[in-house]
């Protein structure tokens, strides 16, 4: 968050320069993530079996948030920039600012599927038509704002200094769709302002919408099925109610109603950190457990960092990881807070997603070692098995 | 997103084809033909709902919920379309010498010496939608086993023949494998073929086989050869990474249901019967891509096929229900231009028998056809650590070289499967191996056992026993024999519906038997060779026979051996040049009725030691391109009367 700290300070506005366009974009990537450990916590918090239809609708917009953090990697490697997210600065502390946004807009932070989770969940997601406008130097009131303002800046720049001078990354950088699928929308080569504009164009839509539609557009761009988007499927599970054929962004969903039993998670304090824990070390697991989740999610970072960095193939490595981390929550979500007092009000530990440089220091060696190991080619088969499991 | 109509809305129109089934076959073929402009209907017996995501996800939770995880666990029974069941199958205690050592309970009757114990499922998506994914092509060899080796059947077509369709099948189903391995296997003969996906990578147990065994010679005593071993990456329609060098950017398939859910293989091993992810391709994927000439009628259980005097077909008679539990049904007609059946091999001949259609040959019904797979299980040696049962696919290598060459002559030739599953397949592991652990099941007068153990013993003793398993299914060959066949008896033998269930008489010839003896010696000596402790054991115990249990003598060795079925039903309306002594042309065309086809495993003279699914779509998508040309040329003017020419053209000539 280190970068999209640093400008926020500076104040909210369209990138003037190449640097200033670059530093948008590593601001950018860190917005994108700032929003996967909300929704992995919402998610996870579910009991396992219940809440289908929430747990799966979050589940897709998460995964849809990857794929817009990997098209901001995609863009800002295009325009000759460096994606830096393989550090522990990368990581917003919960809860978090939005950057550059308005401080009217509320905090984030980490919650259990609950109807103030999904609040926060269309606080992050709301559609540039349902904000506030917002003024000059207070921030953007929507992420969608946040991306017109590095559109307008690409093109302003590609206007003046010309594409060639502008799209200078090398092609061997992109992440392309052999290392990464798996939602809506798919990941492409970023080479041009046309291939930028598109980038932009998916990552607004699904968010929020098309063409003041409560749609994304991934069936008029990849030919898939039509999804709504991200605010108005998270409306759905908010509002238990399924949106109807006439509804229009501003209306409330009309259609049939959706089964979402708020009882069916475990409560959790959000505010929970790893000092608090390892209070409790003596007598219970967590903080232990607590501490190796957060070094997992180092490790993602590091592998994504690579795949970010010349070594696309590196999302291999990534993708067990995400499913370790995926159990490791799991895990956490069913045992008591270890603070008596918590646990006696019903509430349970969680993953607290805070980052520190000796945790990269400690997962930085295997990390090498395994993407050695992988021996991973551009365009050759994928095999992890010389890598050891952890 | 598949669109479906009731059982009234699909007889309300005429169609150019009506394809029985919604299985992988009739669901390709519904998309060439659909492709293609023509009108079709694809009537399909089961409930339907599969192609949904609660449906997708009441699969899941039913496998989960159930006792025994069988192939057709996941999916609800449907007394209107009743499906076998592996488990209809129960040993007889103490049996008469000579008498069967089975009784079969649930859909099928069999009165034969052995049981049948394959199953299929009939829903929409057919048995495909347990299926493992295994895409194996067939030997060149496969194709000509009488003329070659004096066994079996002769294909009417050529492995060369089916180069182009199998390379379109693959496509189709969506496979990753290893082109170069299966060039060197002389199955892919075109030097630039690749497949759309990457091959899914060899499991630790393969590495682990291959790494102690490397090129290891084992005699194979029976053939009386040396056979040098190697392993092969096995062909799978399963998701893998997208492979550049495929002839076209190939894009995967996500899920059915939930819009772009599906995800790559990670390996969650429940492939049969269901995928948590949908990494496993099935012909859902393929009816989503149905154009809209395609009509969908599911609940839609055909009765007969209807021909008239001179030997057209024009349509068939279907029942359609409402409840899958009380299966009240109500006929109807729907009427075609050409009639395709793509119901499994049993179905499409219990409906021509039914139907009094395409027996000219009297070999409706005959040839039925599986691969008894003969289970052998081990434990590795404690020295060499664990194995890593229970990870990836059923399996993802296997040893080729007892398929094929002039071993084929003294016995039925096999494929060796090294099992990724621990004895899954063998005693229900991993949780038989925890019943025993706890001691549960108590001893034989009913008492708590004493020697149960739980905690840390618990753990170190199922780390210990399961860690270790190795699991070695040898697929073995089974040529066609006139004598194990479907029949039908509706005077007898009806399901809930009024349909006549079908009536298997099964056996394994001696020439099978022998490859199941051959195989079993090959198993203990590739266990030897490993260090491990061959725990196979097929012979009775307290009286009580093994499901598929034999016994076998070669050169005065007898043995005790069981086989179990395969889900590979094929033959019963087999192709052939001749229609005294076959069913269907290689076209999958009846010799009987013009305008009647019968697709599927069933038409196959031979099954080689391949996965039949991937030679089965090959043949599907070669008869729509047949069945095309049909349609085609009966819309066609008989004559084509040309331009009106000019009257005189020499002096028009002239004048110019």
């Amino acid at each position: 968050m280190i970068t999209a700290l640093a400008l926020d300070a500076q104040g909210f506005g369209i990138p003037q320069d190449l640097p200033a366009l670059r530093r948008y974009l590593q601001a950018a990537l860190e917005v994108e993530h700032l929003t996967i450990p909300v929704y992995m916590t919402g998610m996870y918090s579910i009991v396992s079996g219940t809440n289908r239809p929430a747990y799966f609708t979050i589940r897709s917009v998460l995964v849809e948030e990857m794929l817009h953090m990997t098209l901001a990697a995609n863009l800002l490697n295009a325009v000759g920039g460096t994606p830096d997210v393989g550090h522990s600065q990368f990581v917003a502390k919960y809860p978090a600012k939005l950057p550059f946004s308005s401080d009217r807009l509320p905090l984030i932070g980490l919650q259990h599927f609950s109807p103030a989770a999904l609040k926060t969940f269309l606080t992050i997601e709301t559609p540039r038509k349902l904000a506030p406008k917002p003024k000059p130097g207070d921030g953007w009131t929507s992420i969608g704002q946040f991306y017109d303002c590095i559109r307008q800046g690409l093109e302003h720049l590609v206007k003046e200094q010309g594409e060639a001078a502008v799209f200078t990354g090398a092609a061997a950088r992109q992440v392309g769709p052999d290392d990464f699928y798996n939602s809506g929308g798919e990941v492409f080569a970023v080479h041009d302002l046309q291939s930028a504009q598109l980038a932009i164009r998916v990552i607004s839509d699904q968010g929020e919408g098309t063409d003041g539609t409560i749609w994304d557009s991934d069936d008029l761009i990849f030919g898939e099925q039509r999804q709504l988007a991200h605010y108005f499927r998270f409306n759905e599970i908010y509002t238990a109610r399924s949106y109807g054929p006439h509804d229009t962004p501003a209306d409330p969903p009309s259609g049939p109603l959706i089964d979402v039993t708020w009882d069916d998670a475990y409560p959790i304090h959000g505010d929970s950190k790893i000092a608090d824990y390892r209070k409790y070390a003596a007598t219970s697991a967590v903080y232990e457990q607590a501490v190796a989740f957060n070094t997992r999610y180092a490790a993602l970072l590091r592998y994504l960092h690579t795949a970010f960095n010349g070594t696309p193939r590196a999302m291999a490595l990534a993708i067990p990881t995400m499913l370790e981390l995926r159990d490791r929550s799991e895990q956490l979500y069913r045992n008591p807070h270890p603070d008596p007092k918590l646990a006696a009000r019903g509430l349970y530990a969680s993953p607290t997603f805070e980052l520190e440089p000796s945790q990269f220091d400690t997962v930085s060696p295997t990390v090498e070692q395994n993407l050695r190991l992988a021996g991973l080619q551009p365009g050759q088969p994928i095999d992890l098995s010389p890598v050891p499991s952890h | 997103m598949t669109e479906t109509v009731s059982a009234e809305g699909a007889a309300r129109r005429r169609y150019d084809a009506i394809i029985v089934g919604g299985g992988w076959a009739g669901s390709v073929l519904a998309k060439r033909l659909g492709a293609q402009g023509w009108q079709v209907l694809v009537l399909e017996a089961g409930n339907g709902g599969t192609e949904t995501w609660p449906g997708y996800l009441d699969s899941l939770s039913t496998f989960h919920s159930a006792v025994a995880k069988v192939p057709n666990a996941a999916y609800r029974p449907n007394k209107a379309a009743p499906s076998p069941n592996v488990l209809d199958l129960a040993p007889v205690r103490d049996p008469q010498a000579g008498e069967p050592e089975f009784t079969a309970n649930g859909y099928f009757v069999q009165d034969g010496q052995l049981p049948y114990g394959t199953d299929y499922l009939r829903e929409l998506g057919g048995a495909a939608m347990h299926w493992l994914g295994a895409v194996p092509r067939m030997l060149p060899d496969d194709f000509a086993t009488r003329s070659t080796y004096s066994y079996g059947l002769d294909w009417p077509l050529t492995a060369e023949d089916l180069q182009p369709w199998y390379a379109e099948a693959e496509g189709e189903l969506g496979v990753a494998g290893h082109a170069q391995e299966q060039k060197e296997l002389g199955v892919v003969t075109d030097p630039a073929y690749e497949y759309p996906m990457h091959h899914i990578p060899q499991s630790y147990i393969d590495q682990y086989c291959d790494h102690r065994l490397g090129d290891a010679v084992i005699d194979d005593t029976v053939a009386q050869l040396p056979y040098a071993l190697r392993t092969f990456g096995l062909p799978q329609a399963r998701n893998s990474t997208p492979n550049p060098a495929y002839r076209a950017p190939y894009r995967i398939q996500g899920a059915v249901g939930l819009p772009n859910y599906g995800e790559r293989c990670v390996g969650n091993a429940s492939c049969v019967p269901i995928c948590p992810v949908q990494a496993k391709s099935h012909p859902l994927r393929l009816q989503a891509a149905w154009p809209p000439s395609v009509t969908l009628a599911t609940r839609c259980v055909v009765t007969r096929v209807r021909a008239t005097s001179t030997g057209t077909v024009t349509g068939v008679e279907y029942r359609t229900y409402t409840d899958p539990a009380s299966p009240v049904s109500r006929s109807y007609l729907a009427e075609a231009d050409v009639v395709v059946l793509a119901a499994h091999a049993i179905e499409n001949a219990r409906l021509l028998l039914f139907s009094g259609l395409a027996n000219t040959s009297g070999q409706v019904g005959r040839n039925l056809m599986d691969h008894p797979t003969l289970l052998n299980w081990a434990l590795a040696p404690e020295a060499g650590g664990p194995v890593g049962p229970f990870r990836g696919p059923g399996h993802t290598s296997g040893w080729e070289v007892f398929r094929g060459g002039p071993g084929r002559r003294a016995r039925a030739p096999f494929r060796i499967e090294i099992g990724n599953w621990g004895w899954g397949w063998a005693t229900g592991a991993p949780m038989s191996n925890v019943a025993t652990a706890l001691g549960i099941g108590g001893d034989k007068d009913g008492n708590v056992r004493p020697d149960g153990v739980f905690g840390p013993e618990l753990r170190r003793l199922l780390g210990s026993s399961i860690g270790r398993q190795l699991q070695l299914q040898i697929a073995v060959e089974q040529s066609a024999d006139p004598g194990n066949r479907v029949t039908i008896d509706p005077a007898r033998y009806r399901d809930a519906m009024g349909n006549p269930r079908p009536i298997l008489t099964y056996n394994l010839d001696e020439h099978v038997r022998t490859g199941l003896f051959a195989a079993r010696l090959v198993a203990q000596k590739i266990f030897q060779r490993l260090g491990a402790t061959d725990y196979t054991d097929h012979a009775p115990h307290d009286g009580v026979p093994p499901l598929g249990h034999f016994v076998h003598t070669v050169d005065e060795q007898t043995l005790d051996l069981a086989y179990s079925g395969a889900g590979h039903g094929a033959g019963t309306h087999i192709m052939g040049t001749d229609p005294k002594s076959s069913v269907v042309n290689a076209d999958q065309r009846t010799h009987d009725h013009p305008n009647l086809y019968a697709i599927g495993c069933g038409s196959m003279p031979s099954i080689g030691t391949s996965n039949p699914t991937l030679t089965m779509m090959a043949l599907a998508l070669r008869s729509a391109a047949q069945i095309h040309r049909d349609l085609a040329a009966a819309r066609r003017p008989v004559t084509v009367r040309p331009a009106a020419e000019p009257a005189n053209p020499e002096k028009e000539k002239v004048t110019a």
